[in-house]
């Protein structure tokens, strides 16, 4: 459609120069505060360049932040994937098409929720004393207690079990339309070889869907990033520093312990570079 | 019936219970005297009191949350929809040499940390004077919603066959009516799972919203998520009210999103 119209530029224009605005503002700005030392307690700041930065490197409990974003980042998505995988092809395998579509119903139902509220249901559930996730092994072991949310080697499983309870179920419907798009032939032919269904699916099925599974993960990589809601809900970082993921630090360094905004921004800004160079480098090889 | 078929069965079952009971069991929660809900073994039978839900209607912070949550979400969403269709739509059909890097940078967006975004935000609303309002919510939001919409619209907009548009050029119709008369009406289904799916990443956001604002522009989720705060008697039921005050109107759009889904595997098959 090579016509003759100024469309294009009456659409595109005005949204892309908001869109920039919009976000080149804050990010140079938050480079901008990360070089200074702002506080929120007063009004006056100096340039301190990269002394940020250099303290940022000596602080353990970033470096703590850092390790844990990065097994936070681990734990989802590969969790998510295995749930997704695993679900979409027992629904393919067993489920009749009126069932599969009550349980693409179902198993929306949890990524919906509000992060917030996710992490409400959970954090009752997983009451020690009262929740009823924690109900059944109080009930076989006698009324052993069992608190999940307040174990450092436990809490970061708690807290990442809604996130696959969110997100792993509603990739599982997403596998499965993608099996459903598959040409059946191929199966076909591996059923008359005598391919065992977990055959079938290991060494046909699911290399055939490698582009779209890929692309999956790389959204649940992004929306992972995405974790402050339910940290600060269930666990605020806790117990001790064992779930603080470094927006759980900034925030708690900018706004609850010291209201130092310049060292919290500097975390930010550190954040974004290496999203943005990972994000990126990824996206070129998901799209080549 | 095969064993391992039985097990398969089995596990999706199983999937299905825990995919909506913890939420039916908030809304039970949310039914239940105090006593009914701090009991070591789970209550299943209770005489149900609406005092919990009366009591999150009747107070002013949660109306004020649920009201702000409404303006803010609503203006972002429909700014959303007003800038993101029609350059989605210029992306989808007359591509240029930049189209590509448009759909990156849109996507890329995505990318930044929250935290990245809110703190510098914070220090430049509060320098002019609208921090803890809700336009500077909505201008926030609309970042969102802006570049979600587009993101979404412009696989809708390339699937709407294009012989239906080279026709109406042909019956003399102008590049703009083409877009409202016939690219929007054709592709609405897609496009309303679109602005469905931005109205549910903004009303769910929390992170900005709490960094965003102190007392008058709090949004829903952090009303709810301060209600766990008050005191050392945590109130159970009302908590759980919150809850399910909070989560109601994403899921009022369950429909929409799953037909959305639908539609677009549906899409790629033929």
């Amino acid at each position: 459609m090579a016509r003759r119209t100024s469309l294009p530029v009456t659409f595109v224009v005005p949204t892309i120069a908001i869109l920039l605005v919009l976000s080149m503002v804050p990010t140079l700005y938050a480079i901008v505060i990360a070089l200074q030392n702002r506080e929120l307690s007063t009004p006056d700041y100096s340039w301190v360049w990269l002394s940020n930065f250099v303290d940022l490197f000596l602080d353990r409990r970033f470096l703590n932040a850092v390790w844990v974003s990065v097994k936070w980042e681990i734990v989802t998505v590969v969790a998510t994937m295995v749930v997704a995988i695993g679900h979409g092809v027992l629904m393919f395998e067993v489920a009749s098409p009126r069932l599969r579509n009550v349980y693409c119903l179902l198993f929306i139902i949890p990524v919906l929720l509000p992060r917030v509220s996710a992490a409400f249901v959970w954090k009752f559930a997983y009451h020690p004393l009262y929740g009823i996730a924690t109900y059944p092994y109080r009930l076989l072991t006698g009324g052993l207690i069992f608190d999940p949310l307040s174990k450092p080697g436990t809490a970061l499983f708690a807290v990442a079990s809604v996130d696959v309870w969110q997100w792993g179920l509603f990739f599982a419907v997403i596998v499965l339309k993608l099996l459903e798009t598959l040409p059946p032939q191929p199966i076909e032919a591996a059923r008359l070889d005598h391919a065992k269904r977990w055959q079938i699916h290991a060494y046909v099925t699911l290399p055939m869907l490698k582009a779209p599974l890929i692309s999956l993960m790389f959204v649940k990589m992004i929306e992972s990033l995405r974790s402050f809601d339910l940290i600060y809900v269930m666990t605020r970082g806790g117990p001790g520093v064992a779930t603080e993921t470094l927006d759980m630090y900034a925030f708690s360094q900018g706004f609850i312990e010291s209201g130092k905004v310049s060292y919290a921004s500097a975390m930010a800004v550190l954040m974004m570079i290496a999203t943005v160079i990972t994000f990126t480098m990824l996206w070129k090889r998901v799209q080549a | 019936m095969k064993p391992g078929r039985l097990i398969g069965k089995a596990i999706l079952a199983l999937a299905g219970f825990l995919a909506v009971f913890p939420l039916l069991w908030t809304a039970l929660n949310a039914l239940k005297n105090n006593v009914d809900i701090i009991t070591r073994v789970p209550r299943l039978v209770f005489t149900p009191t609406w005092a919990n839900i009366g009591y999150i209607l009747g107070r002013d912070s949660v109306l004020t949350g649920l009201y702000n949550s409404i303006v803010a979400c609503g203006s972002a969403v429909l700014i959303g929809v007003v800038l993101g269709l029609p350059a989605a739509y210029a992306v989808a059909r007359y591509p240029n040499r930049w189209a590509g890097d448009i759909q990156f940078f849109v996507l890329s967006l995505r990318f930044l940390p929250p935290v990245a975004v809110a703190i510098p935000l914070m220090v430049i609303w509060l320098q002019i004077g609208l921090y803890d309002t809700l336009p500077a919510l909505i201008v926030t939001y609309s970042l969102l919603t802006i570049s979600v919409i587009m993101w979404l619209a412009i696989p809708a907009f390339q699937s709407v066959p294009k012989e239906i548009e080279e026709a109406a050029f042909v019956d003399g119709y102008g590049a703009y009516s083409v877009f409202w008369r016939i690219a929007l009406p054709v592709a609405a289904r897609s496009l309303a799972g679109a602005v469905a799916f931005s109205f549910v990443l903004v009303w769910n956001e929390f992170l900005i919203a709490l960094m965003l604002s102190s007392s008058n522009a709090k949004t829903l989720p952090i009303v709810a998520s301060e209600l766990s705060q008050q005191g050392m008697n945590v109130p159970w039921g009302i908590l759980n009210a919150s809850v399910v005050l909070l989560s109601l109107p994403p899921l009022l759009f369950l429909g929409v999103l799953s037909g959305f889904l639908n539609s677009v595997f549906r899409q790629k098959k033929t």
